[in-house]
């Protein structure tokens, strides 16, 4: 029953030390950003939905500073800790490391929609970035209980 | 078991930060990750070794009628969940987890009708001011509509969710006007044999976890 969580935790260290060691030197180079894994889960009702995806960060720290998107007045970036949301100003991506947007921790939160998104739908979102400017994400809609881990 | 694996857990964690020593600075966000991968792939309900009185709820349903809690899920296997719906993230997925759950379950062959039909999945909002029975409703309409959904006054609903470990603070405003609300993190399961909450998810319970175990939990019995 142990197995697995042994071999991802050393994965996982093994991974650290040759990140650590090999790339100190980008921390003041020009970030390179890729979003990836984007997708907005299915809302029950057209007031509010959440959106979430990963940004990989091959070069410098960027920071994430606002979010628009056509389909929403308003979007919002949000931190959970214990269970409890909190609205941030922007968030920080790591050099050489990555940003996650994911269930039941960092999120999106779209606001006076101007319909309910449907599983199907691409919504375009444009992430703002300090140094890297604006990045496009055409964001799918999945069904309501989509998760990465689970794919479905 | 889940506490051994946990310290397991933290064990390797605390390794894996001594073995980043000469890392990047972001190895924080790291071991953390190996704690939730070890949570997932545990097995995703608890069995309670002190089971949970169900609580002593008297509130208001979708429809603007009082609802007692233990007299209207007597004897029936019920799964109740805390949380608000001005909650983009985890309070829809985990409702539409345990919605699509019982979607599948109603397909299984080996239980009754009568024994599909006597499943209760009850939503109680921690955000009652906002979550009034028609809000709660409506957003319950785009989830399962046969989903008890109950409002009422904050402190009867804090301190119905005290009674089974689930600690919930009253919305907050913020100084900009926006509210900030808590939903609970657990799923309860309470047992159609006792009416007690026998079973506890967590967050990451997926939707083939409730698969799985609630045609066990329907008749009573240890996922």
């Amino acid at each position: 029953m142990n197995h697995r969580p042994v071999h991802l935790a050393v994965l996982t260290a093994a991974g650290l030390v040759l990140a650590g060691c090999g790339t100190g030197s980008s921390a003041s180079s020009e970030p390179e950003l890729k979003v990836t894994g984007a997708y907005m889960p299915a809302p029950p009702t057209g007031d509010l939905a959440a959106g979430f995806f990963v940004v990989s960060n091959s070069g410098g720290a960027d920071t994430l500073t606002s979010v628009t998107s056509r389909l929403a007045g308003d979007v919002t970036l949000h931190s959970t800790k214990d269970g409890v949301m909190e609205e941030e100003k922007s968030f920080t991506v790591p050099p050489d490391g990555r940003l996650d947007f994911e269930t039941g921790g960092n999120h999106l939160m779209f606001e006076k929609l101007t319909h309910k998104p449907e599983q199907g739908e691409k919504v375009s979102v444009q992430l703002h970035f300090a140094k890297s400017g604006t990045v496009t994400v055409e964001m799918p809609v999945k069904s309501p209980t989509y998760t990465p881990e689970t794919g479905h | 078991m889940r506490k051994k694996t946990l310290a397991a857990a933290a064990l390797l964690a605390a390794a894996a930060f001594t073995l980043s020593a000469c890392g990047s600075g972001d190895g924080g966000d790291k071991p953390i990750a190996v704690v939730s991968a070890e949570s997932g792939s545990d097995k995703a309900a608890t069995v309670l070794d002190q089971p949970f009185e169900k609580p002593d709820l008297v509130l208001t349903d979708t429809h603007g009628k009082k609802y007692d809690l233990r007299a209207q899920t007597k004897g029936r296997p019920t799964l109740i969940y805390f949380g608000y719906t001005h909650c983009p993230d985890v309070c829809p997925l985990t409702m539409n987890n345990l919605a699509v759950a019982k979607k599948q379950v109603e397909q299984d062959k080996q239980l009754t009708p009568a024994q599909k039909e006597s499943l209760r999945i009850v939503f109680v909002t921690t955000d009652p001011d906002r979550d009034t029975p028609s809000a709660l409703g409506a957003w319950l309409k785009g989830i399962d509509p046969d989903v008890v959904g109950l409002t009422g006054d904050f402190a009867t609903v804090q301190a119905g969710a005290r009674t089974v470990g689930i600690s919930i603070e009253p919305p907050k405003k913020e100084k900009d006007g926006k509210i900030v609300s808590f939903h609970g993190t657990q799923v309860i399961a309470f047992s159609p044999k006792t009416d007690a909450g026998y079973v506890v998810y967590g967050e990451d319970a997926t939707v083939d976890d409730y698969t799985k175990d609630l045609p066990k939990i329907i008749k009573g019995e240890n996922p």
